[in-house]
């Protein structure tokens, strides 16, 4: 393929992005407030995935305890905005908050290995859920805390979070994006392709690991902001609840780890299969949501974008080689 | 040539335990060299250029490299001021092509920090063409040989810019004509980069015909340093490799 | 800290031991981090609450069915749906061990309901009474019966030649290969025998505690803490994990009242991830 040919290809896929974008910002227009609700968890499981894609997809580290940040994000919006801050500071100060404990533990946890990393963090989740538990005067405790109600018709409300969480999922997807694409992104690859070579290369991989965390924190702690407005009220087995991480890995491994696109499409696929489950096999629906995982990840291993892109590159290194052109 | 001393290696020893797999090496390498670090498995020459390269933290002694003192760094520190090695069972970047391992190198390595993919770009197609792998550049590391993956992790290395190249045991795996392509490889670019060579070799047909000078190691000690000639010649070295018995019929002779 | 607390301590870690142990061995030797562990735990609970109403069958006997039903479940489990997804690595097993942890628990609830269910046995009141102090029977039994598992499991993985094959595995991938030990046969029996234990535990839960699905959770848990407090695969450790986390629980409940049980034993747990990840004994394996 020439110059020119992939030029056109990118503006196309530009177009088609832009259309798509413009699409689902008027969608609210046209469907119940019930599917308006379902795209907007939809949008937030996306972004959290995103940060799974992140660490795990692409870096090879696999943070279970990231919920860990969407717990943060909505705690501390909820205690600011209860002092009188307004949502905005609130969120900002939830960010920081959360990337600066993405850096803070990161430094003794990022050292461990697979294994030992993914439950660390489960811990560490464990742990600051049972102190959000236990200091009652300040987060309310384990009954759980509210937080302002937005003073407008519940249709507007709703229009508000579902446009709030599809910007935070496109920010956050672009982001991803230029990441992956940029001189960072190679030491983030090549810590997963292979570490120690990666260290004997000139990367920093301690430095590496810990930026990407936070990247990861902050959007995560974001999304767990938003929720928290959004439901008004939260409880800390629900925001620290690990079914959150489990879920959203699930939705990056279906959609396929280690693309861009693949945390979207596997939380369209998770989401639906789920409310599927839920309204017409409530009584079935953990096993089903089970079962339904296992096969999942037996027949689409690479996920759903992962797989098509075997596929294309596939094809083309099968193609005939045109006269004259060179395959490199 | 410049006759600088651009790696000084001071009394290094490493023990596990009792057991001494370094023990009091010392010995110096001058810019532009080519030097041979040869003796029988388990000599402790892989152990010694784990310690030099970071991997592996020292009981003892200091590393000293351009006068700097390295003994603390990190291993992508090093990397960064131009000491590299490759490895002796290759490491390659599982899941990424060919272009993309030596890109790599070429990014972190001892370059400009203001390294952007462009430059990169450009700097790993010249190191492949050099190398002779432009034409895999797209291949998967999953896709091609092992003579062109340690082809290919020379040139990661080579992308890095060093001054300094340990080669660990490159030679391991490849047939006689491969071994001998790959010799050529080393002689030419150790011409045209100036570069410094840590010799680490099994195959002594190869080390000898390469090599300005050569050092022995045997159960983690230095037992020879000379020309390839004296090297050959020394009882300590013949007994090393082929046992009393041998090296007393040698004598004999 | 009488003695009273000293015995309360070490029947809990007792029990823990066991419970630790199987999970220990899945992680360190197969390599597979079992979220459903807690779930066939529980499994194991219901399974010895169906023996006794039914047939009166006391838990402390029901064990060995129990053991023997969650051994074939776990060998069906590895060799189906975990040994097929290995290369795919953790995230894989993570998920995969999960959704059947799910599968589990959606059984549990629709056959037996949330409710909390457990086993009176006739003898439930009564203790021994030494040196001042109450040793409830049940617990005493299920102390004695832990010990000797640990120590059977020991023995097996010492003496017969599958435990020997499973060790050499453990230790020495590529030289069991090269003298014809089929690698995956012995972590599928090991990753059996972890469940095997998992439903012994179960059991001998069911005549203590009270258990329901919501137990699950607490139980996966405490199994995390023990099996790196001990170190993976470690079988001494696991036990002496257990008996730790016992003395911690005990003594956080005395001290800091209960609700910071829990989290004693998650910051013990990461502690020792951050700066001792080999788990307090050391080693990997005996020494």
């Amino acid at each position: 393929m020439n110059i020119t040919e992939k030029k056109i290809n990118m503006n196309k896929t530009i177009i088609l992005i832009l259309a798509l974008i413009l699409l689902f910002i008027l969608l609210p227009r046209f469907i119940s407030g019930y599917y308006v609700r379902i795209f907007t968890a939809i949008f937030m499981y996306a972004t959290i995935a995103q940060g799974f894609n992140l660490m795990s997809g692409y870096m090879g580290y696999l943070p279970f305890g990231n919920v860990m940040f969407f717990g943060i994000g909505a705690y501390v919006t909820a205690i600011f905005m209860g002092k009188g801050f307004s949502f905005v500071c609130a969120l900002l100060l939830a960010a920081l908050a959360a990337v600066l404990t993405s850096i803070i533990l990161g430094f003794p946890v990022l050292r461990l290995r697979g294994h030992y990393f993914a439950i660390a963090t489960i811990g560490m989740n464990g742990a600051i859920m049972s102190v959000v538990q236990n200091t009652t005067e300040i987060t309310g405790g384990a009954m759980g805390t509210t937080l302002p109600i937005i003073p407008r018709a519940p249709g507007i409300v709703y229009n508000y979070f579902y446009l709030a969480m599809f910007t935070l999922m496109v920010v956050t997807t672009m982001v991803m994006y230029l990441v992956i694409h940029s001189k960072f992104g190679y030491a983030v690859r090549s810590i997963k392709a292979n570490e120690e070579a990666a260290n004997s290369m000139g990367i920093n991989t301690t430095y590496t690991k810990i930026t990407a965390w936070a990247i990861t924190a902050l959007f995560t702690s974001i999304a767990g902001a938003l929720y928290g407005y959004w439901m008004s009220f939260i409880a800390p087995e629900e925001v620290f609840d690990v079914m959150i991480s489990v879920n959203t890995i699930v939705m990056m491994l279906i959609g396929g780890a280690g693309t861009i696109l693949g945390p979207i499409i596997g939380a369209f696929i998770i989401e639906t299969v789920s409310e599927f489950a839920w309204s017409g096999f409530m009584e079935y629906h953990l096993a089903a949501l089970g079962i339904a995982t296992i096969i999942i990840v037996f027949f689409v291993p690479r996920g759903v974008i992962g797989s098509l892109g075997s596929m294309i590159r596939n094809k083309k290194m099968a193609l005939p080689k045109k006269v004259g052109e060179s395959n490199g | 040539m410049d006759n600088r001393v651009i790696l000084d290696i001071q009394s290094v020893s490493k023990h596990f335990g009792a057991l001494k797999a370094v023990d009091q090496v010392s010995f110096w390498v001058e810019q532009g060299e080519i030097v041979g670090l040869i003796g029988p498995n388990g000599a402790g020459k892989t152990t010694l250029t784990n310690i030099v390269t970071g991997d592996l933290k020292k009981t003892e002694g200091q590393v000293f490299f351009k006068g700097q003192n390295i003994s603390h760094l990190q291993p992508f520190q090093i990397a960064r001021i131009g000491l590299t090695r490759t490895y002796q069972i290759v490491k390659p970047l599982e899941g990424m092509t060919v272009e993309e391992n030596v890109l790599v190198g070429s990014l972190f390595g001892r370059v400009d920090r203001k390294n952007d993919l462009n430059k990169g770009r450009k700097k790993t197609r010249e190191i492949m063409e050099l190398v002779g792998l432009d034409k895999k550049k797209d291949l998967l590391v999953s896709d091609i040989t092992l003579p062109d993956l340690k082809r290919m992790e020379f040139a990661r290395v080579l992308a890095m810019d060093p001054e300094v190249v340990f080669l660990d045991e490159v030679m391991a795996g490849l047939n006689p004509s491969e071994v001998e392509e790959a010799s050529e490889l080393i002689k030419r670019i150790r011409e045209d980069k100036r570069l410094t060579i840590i010799y680490i070799e099994h195959i002594m047909k190869a080390v000898m015909g390469i090599s300005d000078r050569i050092i022995v190691l045997h159960h983690g000690k230095k037992i020879c340093e000379g020309s390839p000639k004296e090297v050959c010649d020394n009882p300590a070295v013949i007994e090393a490799y082929l046992g009393k018995r041998y090296a007393k019929e040698m004598i004999n002779k | 800290m009488g003695l009273q607390f000293f015995i309360n301590a070490i029947l809990l870690g007792g029990l823990y031991a066991l419970m630790g142990l199987g999970f220990s061995l899945q992680w360190g030797i197969s390599g597979i981090i079992n979220l459903a562990y807690g779930a066939m735990v529980v499994l194991g609970s219901y399974l010895s609450l169906v023996l006794f109403n039914t047939l009166r069958i006391d838990p402390f006997i029901s064990l060995i069915f129990t053991g023997t039903i969650l051994f074939f479940l776990g060998a069906f489990v590895y060799r189906f749906s975990l040994q097929p997804l290995l290369k795919g690595g953790i995230v894989f097993t993570l998920i995969i061990t999960f959704a059947i942890r799910l599968i589990i628990e959606n059984i549990i609830l629709l056959v037996w309901s949330a409710d909390y269910r457990t086993i009176r046995v006739g003898y439930a009141g009564s203790s021994i009474q030494a040196f001042n102090t109450f040793i409830p029977l049940t617990k005493f039994l299920t102390f004695i019966i832990a010990g000797i598992l640990v120590y059977l499991t020991y023995l097996f993985m010492m003496n017969t030649k599958i435990g020997k094959g499973i060790q050499a595995v453990a230790l020495d991938k590529e030289g069991a290969l090269a003298v014809g030990v089929d690698d995956q046969r012995m972590y599928m029996i090991n990753f059996a025998v972890g469940t095997a234990l998992a439903g012994i535990t179960g059991s001998l839960w069911a005549s203590i505690y009270s258990f329901s699905p919501h137990v699950i959770g607490v139980i996966i848990a405490k199994v995390f803490i023990i099996a790196i407090l001990g170190g993976l695969g470690n079988i001494w450790g696991a036990a002496a994990g257990g008996i730790l986390l016992g003395f911690a629980e005990t003594s956080g409940a005395t001290l800091l009242g209960s609700q910071w049980q829990e989290a004693i034993g998650l910051v013990i747990m990461v502690m020792v991830l951050l700066f001792r990840p080999h788990g307090l004994i050391g080693r990997k394996f005996f020494g």
